[in-house]
């Protein structure tokens, strides 16, 4: 992993990959910045890939799963979160910004908004 | 007689006994004991002294209790299982007799969690079942509960707490049997607001003849407020104030209304509790609200209090 | 099994000011299973102490291993170049492996990273309670399976208190059932009411700590 990412994303790609390939449809690319990881679904993220990501050098680390409910594997995304959460609180132990993890719900149509967010960032 | 205590010659004589409770001040002032005393006085045969009640650090109950004794009046001492091992348990007897304590009440003892010192490592080293037994054990055997003679004599009238009201209910009446088998001379109830599962654990109790072999003192808790007894359905397991009763006290309106409400209510209570066959007296708990105790052993047609007989055999 | 859980990071971080070489020793018995100090627990522990140490102007190393139990001292002979190279040894194992690395190797600072709480078991996913205090002389014979000592929070040998509603007590309703309506629930069960009727006589706690630390002998098991 390089060291000078600026966010990584850790991707559904059930729902996150889908919008993504959506944006990519349309021309667009990612920000060279940007690395984007598809996972077979949220709930195969791991704290120790955040932490791992975190301590490679990535500023911010993004975990995008699917809405409540929409998870193939049932309760995939919900995990998902609450790993975030579990960094989060870490984060803030350690004295860094839990907001350097960010957990997003999202859904294959969503092209759309994860362009905003991507350019929010 | 096992400890010729006032309060054992008053049962022994058939009479309808009549405790209160004194809760010791948060330091050794003895003028906020004395205060209370001079309620007391008079409107009681006996007067119980909390041990470190719901686990708030206090005068010491032994200390108290001399206070009493050496004013004339009969303190019954309770002591917990949560403060002492079975050492200090003894040896705070030995003292307390020593300074004139004739009645002792053994208790489990509110859980450290609930006082001023949460974070203080309990004991239970004994339960209160284990006490009264090593308690008979000192008075009737001279022996300590190691096995060593006791140096002088152990007169104590022995007491145990029921909750007739806590769970599993099927284990309240077999838990009173084990207290009396361990030695109980008497019981000292919670607080009764629901007459009708007080009535089926005495139904209960008389049916084992437990009534003809321990003193039952049915607990009373003359309630200030509506809201006091809100609070404690909400706060206190194993207590219901019934819905009839706060409704009472609501409708006769605030402060001194209300308290005089609540002190009638407490009347009424006791009288039917009278009624009940095998209670033998009541035990009034005005925490904090000694005030009470005698106009509601006058309302409830309790004074003045009789003279126990000087000897009995 | 022992349970145990992390140590607030700041009170780890703090016990290992100053230190630039550190190696970070989990356990791959009880407190792996209850995912407080196996190797995954080393490697994300690792992973934020050096997240957390980044700022700082000498680089620290830290090395991460982890041995199959910590309390005995065969497992942990292999540690012992890595030790020999460190500054401290930050140890993720309960009370237990803390101390044998501590007897084994002298010469060498070691710092807990959990905190040691309890013999318990799993009771649900991400929930552990405790079911033994080890008090030496069991009495779960006479209880119907449920230990008054350990889940009682009195440890009531003859009966329940009045903190007992609903069967929950008092000391914690939410999280903890009154022990004695569980064992009156198991020996109604049973068809063992009559034990509830026995005295049981005051506990010898010399079995159990009170009598000091605690050392058992097996004469078959040495020459």
């Amino acid at each position: 992993m390089s060291m000078a990412q600026r966010l990584l994303v850790l991707a559904c790609s059930r729902s996150a990959g889908e919008a993504l390939a959506a944006l990519e449809a349309t021309g667009q690319t990612l920000p060279p910045d940007v690395t984007w990881v598809n996972l077979p679904c949220g709930g195969s993220v791991d704290v120790l890939h955040i932490l791992r990501a975190l301590e490679a050098g990535a500023e911010k680390v993004w975990v995008l799963a699917c809405y409540e409910g929409a998870c193939e594997s049932l309760e995939g995304n919900r995990w998902a979160e609450k790993r975030v959460q579990w960094v989060q609180a870490l984060l803030q132990e350690i004295g860094l910004g839990p907001e350097r993890v960010v957990f997003r719900a999202i859904s294959p149509t969503m092209a759309a908004d994860l362009k905003a967010w991507l350019e929010e960032e | 007689m096992k400890s010729g205590s006032r309060l054992e010659r008053l049962l022994w004589a058939g009479h309808f006994v009549v405790t209160a409770e004194l809760g010791p001040p948060k330091g050794p002032d003895v003028a906020a004991v004395e205060r209370k005393m001079s309620l007391l006085a008079g409107a009681c045969d006996a007067v119980n002294v909390t041990d470190n009640q719901t686990a708030i650090v206090r005068l010491s109950s032994a200390a108290t209790c001399a206070l009493l004794h050496q004013h004339g009046i009969e303190p019954v001492m309770q002591m917990t299982c949560r403060d002492r091992n079975r050492l200090a348990m003894q040896s705070d007897i030995f003292g307390a007799v020593a300074l004139g304590v004739r009645n002792l009440l053994c208790l489990s003892g509110d859980h450290q969690k609930f006082g001023n010192h949460p974070s203080a490592k309990n004991v239970y080293d004994l339960d209160s079942i284990q006490m009264i037994q090593m308690v008979k054990r000192l008075r009737d055997e001279g022996l300590t509960a190691g096995g060593d003679p006791v140096e002088g004599a152990v007169p104590l009238f022995i007491g145990g707490a029921a909750n007739p009201f806590g769970d599993p209910f099927e284990m309240r009446v077999i838990r009173l049997a084990k207290k009396v088998a361990a030695g109980a001379d008497f019981i000292q109830t919670q607080c009764v607001f629901d007459l009708p599962r007080f009535k089926e654990w005495m139904r209960r109790v008389v049916d084992l003849g437990l009534h003809e072999k321990v003193a039952i003192l049915a607990g009373v808790m003359p309630l200030k407020s509506a809201g006091a007894g809100r609070y404690i359905n909400a706060n206190v397991p194993g207590i219901t104030v019934p819905e009839a009763i706060i409704e009472r006290l609501s409708r006769a309106g605030r402060g001194a209304k209300a308290r005089e409400e609540g002190m009638r209510l407490c009347a009424e209570t006791i009288q039917e509790l009278r009624t009940i066959a095998g209670v033998r007296g009541v035990h009034i708990m005005a925490v904090e609200w000694e005030e009470a105790i005698r106009p509601i052993a006058e309302m409830a047609g309790l004074l003045p209090r009789p003279e126990p007989p000087e000897v009995a055999p | 099994m022992i349970v145990a859980e992390r140590k607030p990071m700041v009170e780890i971080l703090a016990s290992i000011q100053g230190v630039s070489r550190l190696l970070v020793v989990g356990c791959e018995t009880c407190v792996a299973v209850c995912l407080a100090g196996g190797a995954k627990e080393v490697a994300v522990l690792s992973a934020a102490l050096r997240l957390a140490l980044r700022e700082r102007t000498s680089a620290v190393e830290i090395l991460e291993r982890s041995v199959e139990r910590q309390c005995e001292e065969e497992f942990n002979a292999p540690l012992a170049e890595d030790i020999a190279k460190v500054e401290a040894v930050l140890s993720m194992a309960c009370g237990v492996g803390v101390q044998t690395l501590a007897e084994q190797f002298p010469d060498a600072i070691i710092y807990p990273a959990l905190n040691t709480q309890f013999m318990g078991r799993p009771e649900a996913p991400g929930i552990w309670a405790e079911r033994c205090l080890g008090c030496g002389d069991c009495v779960l014979g006479r209880f119907g399976g449920i230990c008054p000592i350990t889940r009682c929070s009195k440890s009531l040998l003859n009966g329940p208190c009045g903190g007992s509603s609903n069967g929950r007590c008092e000391v914690d309703p939410e999280h903890l059932e009154c022990a004695w309506q569980l064992i009156y629930d198991r020996l109604a069960r049973l068809g063992q009411l009559e034990r509830l009727y026995a005295i049981e006589p005051p506990k010898d706690w010399r079995s159990a700590h009170d009598g000091g630390p605690r050392r058992t002998t097996r004469e078959d098991l040495r020459l």
